[in-house]
């Protein structure tokens, strides 16, 4: 019996329905976008275990990158990162460039993960906390900031790792909940 | 290769938004911007203290009572049993001590002189805080329409907290003085030896550049001091003295200073604007 080779999530949709579904995508991600920068300034903030306080925002882009692809995942991480230097009066420029490398790699990662096994959230969260702990330090360290090895690593990134890495699968479930409808772009789909 | 090249845009977009950042002046575009972002989220922010506080101070006692398992395991179990009975009145009495302390600022209790004749106090209540240990920072609840000016000092009940860095219409930064480009004028009591307080990227407070020819003791209390054109007004109390060394090769003395005051539970706090 033959199979055709093109499933059908890959054929196109009606032309009618598919502004309607590009807006209803653009809905759901602006959405995303400001309860992760709500989550980040307004509730992080005043939650600290370990020492280290959650980043919300992070763990969304890894989210939004795993579930939509590495282009999205990269313009979600920028204007993320951008709105919460903003609204935290931190310099404008750092969250944005690290949160655009966490998205777009988790899009990729994406590519080829398979994310109905449940691990795939809670290893990309681990990597994009470890990736932007240490990038934040490596900033810090080009902004001529103290950067104490031990300390950084022992009281900063161990701490916000651990803390992101449990947060990941509960939070990928809430946004793989908001972001129903298309999936995510598999290597085969990606130009 | 399409996603590459966004990807690459984004970067030098966000490479670009901080060179913009670190080259304009505090009143330059992008500074303004932020302000008005804060503006907005303030109102946000502060609901969710208010919703997170108690348990927040509910995590506190957690914290201090796993402290004294260790220094009396009877006593502790009925501190928990206390605490958990009636954690609404703890979070009251908590309230209720740090207000009482902001009022003894009032009466001038706070500053080492007596007296606080002149200046203008302005009680605000914390709504934020920084989300990582390069900047140590607050925000809280007042801002320009309550008489809030950058560069005003911040003390809460126990002493120096930090002075204002950013303000908006309802809502302002504090950095504190643990942050490590905070630098606060200030002299042992007594002797009088002068020099900075500097914080640091660990939390910790130092006094640096006190002559060695200075006597310092473990135990001195640090306050400002009020030099002239100081953004501080002098003799509010800031740390003691834990820890004093001299090295042959350095020109000055290396000072350790435990703040007094308690930055993991800041609630209430006055600013003072002179």
């Amino acid at each position: 019996m033959n199979v055709p080779l093109t499933s059908p999530s890959l054929t196109s949709p009606p032309a009618g329905s598919r502004a309607a579904h590009v807006t209803a995508e653009i809905g759901r991600l602006v959405v995303a976008l400001v309860a992760a920068v709500l989550l980040e300034t307004a509730l992080a903030a005043n939650v600290r275990v370990m020492g280290a306080n959650p980043d919300f925002a992070l763990i969304v882009v890894a989210c939004v990158g795993l579930l939509r692809g590495a282009e999205v995942g990269a313009g979600f991480g920028f204007l993320a990162g951008t709105l919460v230097s903003f609204v935290l009066l931190e310099p404008v420029g750092v969250n944005s460039f690290i949160f655009v490398i966490v998205g777009y790699l988790a899009g990729r990662y994406a590519e080829t993960a398979d994310l109905q096994s449940g691990f795939a959230p809670v290893v990309t969260v681990f990597a994009a906390s470890l990736l932007a702990q240490s990038m934040f330090a490596v900033t810090q360290f080009l902004l001529a900031r103290q950067v104490p090895f031990v300390f950084v690593t022992t009281r900063v990134i161990v701490p916000a790792v651990i803390l992101d890495t449990l947060l990941a699968a509960p939070m990928y479930v809430v946004v793989r909940f908001w972001m129903r409808g298309e999936g995510t772009r598999r290597a085969y789909q990606t130009p | 290769m399409r996603r590459r090249a966004i990807a690459a845009l984004l970067l030098v977009l966000s490479v670009a938004m901080l060179t913009l950042y670190f080259r304009e002046t505090a009143g330059g575009a992008v500074h303004r911007v932020q302000e008005t972002s804060l503006t907005v989220i303030s109102p946000l922010q502060r609901g969710a203290a208010r919703a997170i506080k108690p348990f927040r101070d509910a995590w506190h006692w957690v914290g201090d009572l796993f402290h004294a398992k260790s220094e009396n395991a009877d006593l502790k179990q009925e501190i928990a049993k206390l605490q958990l009975d009636d954690a609404r009145y703890l979070t009251i009495q908590q309230e209720n001590d740090q207000l009482r302390a902001l009022l003894a600022i009032k009466r001038g209790h706070i500053f080492a002189n007596g007296t606080n004749d002149g200046l203008r106090l302005i009680p605000a209540r914390v709504i934020a805080r920084s989300t990582n240990v390069w900047y140590s920072t607050v925000t809280i609840d007042v801002g320009r329409s309550a008489g809030v000016a950058v560069y005003d000092a911040v003390v809460n009940g126990e002493g120096l907290v930090g002075r204002v860095t950013a303000v908006t219409d309802n809502a302002c930064q504090v950095t504190l003085i643990t942050d490590q480009q905070s630098f606060v004028d200030a002299m042992v009591l007594p002797g009088g030896g002068q020099g900075l307080v500097a914080g640091s990227v660990t939390g910790d407070l130092t006094l640096q550049y006190v002559d060695k020819s200075q006597v310092v003791k473990v135990g001195q209390d640090v306050v400002t001091s009020g030099m002239r054109d100081s953004i501080f007004v002098r003799g509010i109390p800031i740390g003691v003295v834990t820890g004093v060394a001299q090295q042959d090769v350095e020109l000055y003395q290396s000072i350790s200073i435990r703040p007094l005051v308690d930055f993991h539970k800041l609630d209430f706090v006055m600013v003072v604007h002179k």
